[in-house]
């Protein structure tokens, strides 16, 4: 019995891992959208600070042609006046 | 021979001239989108919202949402037509290659405000007479 306890425990570990994944795609690709419209400010909102600055990959999660493509429509918005550049 | 493509257009107007003189305005966005011998496919209001900084003193702009189809060498004419009116603060003009036609056709915030607007207004009123009576309680 002592001899199987430890690997029940391994099984188990293993099985955690397994359910528990993160989000493998960024919320873009998730929706498969193929372009980032800059009028959407309410998506872009969402990827903003406080301040107005555009959050890092690694804080959105967005893969690196959606952060492009983010960073495109940040840019357009804030040029119309629909975005702050500061606040 | 050049090559035509669909193309986006918002232009930013001062909500106080879009409010009196609507016709007037899109009267200028026609005449510039003529000049660029565009062929026109839609053009309608946008939205009318507080802009997030000042543009040429106005703190409200009126959005103008518009699609045709042109030569890519009339774009910057265009565009210089835009800067020299007095009427019209900005335009962003777009490629619409990625676009669907679903998407050209979605409603604007405009129409979306216009429709809740309607709906909202009971709630709106109730809210106004809640506040008075929490006062009386303090």
């Amino acid at each position: 019995m002592k001899k199987t306890a430890p690997n029940k425990n391994s099984n188990r570990k293993r099985k955690i891992t397994m359910t528990i994944r993160e989000q493998t795609q960024c919320r873009f690709c998730r929706e498969k959208k193929k372009f980032i419209d800059y009028k959407d400010i309410d998506t872009l909102c969402k990827l903003l600070t406080n301040r107005g600055k555009i959050f890092s990959r690694k804080r959105s999660g967005n893969c690196a042609g959606c952060q492009r493509k983010v960073n495109q429509a940040i840019k357009r918005a804030r040029f119309m006046g629909l975005l702050p550049f500061t606040a | 021979m050049e090559t035509k493509r669909v193309y986006e257009a918002l232009f930013l107007v001062d909500s106080a001239l879009a409010a009196s003189q609507w016709d007037h305005v899109m009267g200028i966005i026609h005449k510039i989108l003529d000049r660029a011998e565009a062929r026109v496919i839609s053009v309608r209001k946008w939205d009318e919202r507080k802009l997030a900084y000042e543009i040429a003193g106005k703190s409200r702009g009126t959005y103008i949402l518009a699609y045709f189809e042109c030569g890519s060498s009339k774009i910057r004419p265009l565009e210089r037509d835009v800067q020299l009116s007095e009427e019209i603060l900005r335009v962003l003009v777009v490629r619409t290659d990625r676009m669907t036609q679903a998407d050209m056709e979605k409603p604007t915030p405009a129409m979306v405000v216009h429709v809740d607007s309607d709906a909202a207004v009971q709630p709106a009123a109730e809210a106004v007479e809640e506040a008075p009576v929490q006062e009386t309680v303090e």
